[in-house]
């Protein structure tokens, strides 16, 4: 059997050349898969997206990559990767102001914390508090400041446990943030390194925060490991917020796997429309001496080429529609709407390829199983059955 | 096996059709016919409509098993071939023309004919080449991208009989293949089919209501009550 006599039937079943009926039926099919694959990638680079994002805020706001617990001076030599290290110190404590309290986490920070890299996280409020104040200047996320109803230069007092003794003390608000994300923003407070050592005695949690490249984030900890440092990550310092945000991607992609593997049996339905259609001309092409794996393989072609181009033209629009986002959500962000409080909306985009690639797979063999099963029937076609449209 | 000088024979043939009533008795179309079909010869076979002619040319061809008897096509017996093997005698060795041209109507009028000569393995240049040969020799020269619905009964007709051609099969197998023209174009199809298969060296077997067609065939039989009976 030759190619060019496949290649002629498969074109002409594509409807080059062919009727507005059949051009009609396979566009609309593209449609109709591309559709879906376009909505299955789009869903999955926005979970990912927002996830990474997410963790983006814990790593760059609240802990950095990696943790060096050491509090005096650290020695590292020139580490490829390693773009940022800062002494911080954390403890928590009670924050009041006259309206309402709540416990936070309070972490003094360098005055060169705030790096480019982390401001791309956070929007900084336009307003900074007045300068003439002795009080200790803090600064706290439009979040909280909404939740203890405050302003910047408002007083809020911080309860302070020390040394055993509880004792409060007068801050001023300097100037307010928002990460965009309010699980983290709600209750983290930045103050002066200085500061926090000074009102906590030497009783708060100090470390080094490292900022890293992601790619040699395990290299970098492996290694400090092996100078002898004691290394954590992101991810154990927030255990149950990264393992919630890996079940969450897991379990997106597995339901993204089971819609992929429902559009591809949905893909067998073409098949068995065209044979279907087609019985005719099926048992013509018998009568006149092709093989039944012949006219198997010119059906499978036609719907693989169709799902091919569905495939990759729905990734195409998935991927451009996900890239194309940043403004609606900034737009959405931007509206405050309470229902979405709780959702991150300001992320930048990755592509997952390995994610978007296991859904395409699945795609494509679960609709080459379904297609060659529902071919099944070329079979029972016997070439008398063209002379009953006799 | 004998080698025979015959292209098909058919020896003791019968075939009857299961009842469509629960408990009816199966009816009985064939009742050990023979026949014989010499190379380059025709023959004819009329009857009267639900006589069995349409069966009988397809149990011929091999479409359709029968009950008993022997189908023997070139030497071999049809019943033994699988179906690959029966496929590629479909595709070599016998052409078909029926009542309704049956052309694959996605396709135009050359690619019809010239898709049969590509299932039989010739390259498309071969295939084009000669299918532009056949539909010169029918007389579509000027048709040859016409699709099916863009061409009359007769034209359709022609093209069928250029498709049988293609693959310069034995046998034709025609049935009715002027039942459903007006008398011109069943007069035009009629010369033309028993012109070319004389012109190409093939057997004919044809099976019409026609008795004028029938008898330019060399033999023409009758098929009555279940047996077939020579025509003087």
């Amino acid at each position: 059997m030759n190619h060019s006599l496949l290649r002629l039937m498969v074109l002409r079943k594509l409807g080059h050349r062919g009727s507005r009926s059949v051009k009609k039926r396979i566009l609309f099919n593209i449609l109709l898969i591309g559709l879906v694959v376009a909505s299955l990638v789009f869903a999955q680079i926005f979970v990912v997206s927002m996830s990474r994002g997410i963790a983006d805020k814990y790593a760059l706001l609240g802990n950095g990559h990696l943790q060096i617990h050491e509090t005096g001076e650290l020695e590292l030599g020139p580490m490829e990767g390693l773009l940022d290290t800062q002494l911080v110190a954390q403890s928590y404590a009670l924050i009041y102001s006259p309206q309402a309290n709540k416990m936070i986490r309070l972490k003094g920070v360098g005055p060169d914390y705030f790096n480019e890299m982390r401001l791309s996280q956070l929007t900084m409020g336009d307003r900074e508090a007045d300068e003439e104040t002795n009080l200790p200047r803090i600064l706290l996320s439009t979040t909280l400041a909404e939740e203890l109803q405050v302003e910047v230069n408002d007083r809020v007092a911080l309860m302070l446990v020390s040394q055993n003794s509880i004792r409060p003390q007068l801050c001023v608000i300097r100037n307010l943030y928002d990460s965009g994300y309010q699980e983290l923003d709600a209750n983290l407070v930045f103050c002066d390194y200085d500061l926090m050592h000074r009102l906590f005695g030497g009783k708060e949690e100090t470390y080094y925060e490292l900022l890293v490249e992601q790619s040699r984030m395990k290299i970098i900890k492996q290694e400090l490991a092996a100078t002898g440092y004691s290394v954590t990550s992101w991810d154990e310092e927030n255990y149950s917020v990264a393992t919630n945000l890996n079940t969450s991607r897991q379990a997106v992609l597995g339901v993204m796997v089971a819609v992929a593997m429902l559009c591809g049996y949905f893909i067998s339905e073409l098949s068995r429309e065209l044979v279907e259609d087609d019985k005719h001309k099926i048992a013509m092409l018998t009568l006149l001496g092709a093989r039944k794996v012949f006219i198997r393989k010119v059906y499978f072609t036609t719907v693989m080429v169709v799902t091919a181009v569905s495939v990759g033209a729905g990734t195409l629009a998935g991927i451009a529609l996900a890239n194309n986002l940043g403004p609606l959500l900034s737009y959405i962000a931007d509206q405050s709407i309470p229902s979405l409080a709780y959702y991150l909306l300001d992320f930048v985009i990755v592509t997952p390829v390995l994610d978007l690639l296991l859904i395409i797979v699945v795609l494509v063999l679960v609709s080459m199983v379904s297609v060659q099963w529902s071919l099944r029937r070329v079979k029972v076609i016997e070439p008398l059955a063209c002379t009953h449209f006799d | 096996m004998m080698k025979s000088a015959e292209v098909l024979s058919l020896k003791q043939v019968s075939k009857s059709f299961p009842a469509t009533l629960r408990g009816g008795r199966p009816i009985q179309i064939l009742q050990e016919v023979s026949l014989s079909l010499e190379p380059s010869t025709s023959i004819a076979i009329t009857g009267r409509s639900g006589s069995g002619k349409s069966t009988l040319l397809q149990i011929s061809a091999g479409l359709l098993g029968c009950d008993s008897g022997q189908v023997i096509f070139e030497n071999q017996q049809i019943s033994t071939l699988d179906d690959v093997k029966l496929s590629m005698l479909r595709c070599k060795r016998m052409g078909f023309i029926f009542q309704s041209s049956l052309l694959l109507d996605d396709f135009n009028a050359l690619e019809n004919v010239q898709i049969p000569a590509m299932i039989a393995g010739c390259s498309e240049k071969q295939a084009r080449k000669r299918a532009l040969e056949l539909l010169q020799t029918v007389g579509l020269a000027d048709r040859l991208t016409h699709t099916s619905d863009q061409l009359s009964g007769g034209e359709r007709q022609r093209v069928a009989i250029a498709r049988a051609l293609v693959n310069e099969p034995a046998v034709i197998f025609a049935d009715e293949p002027t039942g459903s023209l007006d008398e011109r174009n069943a007069q035009l199809v009629e010369d033309l089919l028993l012109n070319l298969v004389d012109e190409h060296k093939v057997s004919l077997m044809l099976i019409t209501h026609n008795n004028a067609f029938a008898s330019r065939c060399n033999i023409v039989y009758h098929l009555h009550d279940k047996k077939l009976e020579v025509n003087a």
